[in-house]
């Protein structure tokens, strides 16, 4: 388990690196990979999407282009006070603090539901996904943005100690075990680093 | 947060109804309150109008 699937320290380690997480982040996850992203859904205006993991807002700003009803929920405030920054606290967007293994809404209540740059720091990937089915409407589409595994024994050593990453095939294991039947995987990332990230999109079985 | 969401929000712990408790309205926006579930009874803050719909185990409070 690395350090961070101990909710305590994510919350720790997230409150220091909200500081600066919008700074670096592009480099991981910039605005290109968001919109391929956003590319594969299907995303109708008026569409209730949930944005789980939300942070500091960059998920969220993009689904505002397809659709009003964007609910947005995290566990830290540290790293919602920069969505709250762009977004009101009160406006456009619908904020929840929450876990992502215990989400607090009813069965079958978005469309679709999007989560950029969180499953890494869940303790029970699996249980955070079977709760993403179970919140989402049969036939709706769940989209998950993950880091990809390295191909790179070192860099594989650093990773495995800090948060999970993984590749297709845990991915085709966790959201099997989570009870969707089709998915697929898309690998994205910036030029230099065009696998750095792994996307799912997923359907919810009718 | 606004009323309407009473339809979609549920207690994390049960996924059972939440019962509201105002305390401070302002126009349609929810400031301060509680959320309490008919169930469990485990209760929920609304703080500055953001619903803090957190486990109990993950609240700032709680204990690592």
């Amino acid at each position: 388990m690395g350090i961070l699937e101990n909710k305590a320290r994510a919350r720790l380690f997230y409150k220091y690196l909200s500081k600066i997480y919008d700074q670096i982040n592009p480099f991981i996850w910039n605005e290109e990979m968001r919109g391929e992203a956003l590319g594969l859904l299907d995303i109708d205006a008026g569409d209730r999407v949930l944005d789980v993991g939300c942070g500091t807002g960059f998920g969220t700003a993009g689904l505002l282009q397809y659709t009003d009803d964007v609910h947005a929920l995290d566990q830290s405030v540290h790293q919602m006070e920069k969505a709250w920054a762009k977004f009101g606290k009160h406006d456009t967007v619908r904020f929840y603090r929450g876990d992502a293994e215990r989400l607090p809404f009813e069965d079958d209540a978005f469309d679709v539901l999007w989560s950029s740059g969180s499953i890494e720091y869940w303790p029970n990937p699996v249980t955070a996904l079977a709760e993403f089915r179970r919140v989402t409407k049969p036939g709706g589409q769940v989209l998950v943005v993950g880091p990809n595994y390295p191909t790179n024994t070192l860099f594989q050593k650093v990773v495995d100690a800090i948060m999970l990453f993984y590749d297709a095939d845990e991915a085709d294991r966790m959201f099997s075990e989570a009870g969707f039947r089709e998915f697929r995987h898309v690998t994205m990332g910036p030029s230099y680093s065009p696998n750095a990230a792994i996307t799912t999109v997923a359907q919810v079985p009718e | 947060m606004k009323e309407d969401l009473m339809d979609i929000i549920c207690c994390p712990l049960d996924k059972h109804d939440l019962d509201l408790e105002v305390d401070e309205r302002d126009d349609g926006e929810i400031l301060s309150g509680t959320l309490v579930c008919t169930e469990c009874g485990e209760s929920y803050p609304i703080e500055d109008g953001i619903p803090n719909l957190l486990p109990p185990d993950m609240r700032d409070e709680a204990p690592a």
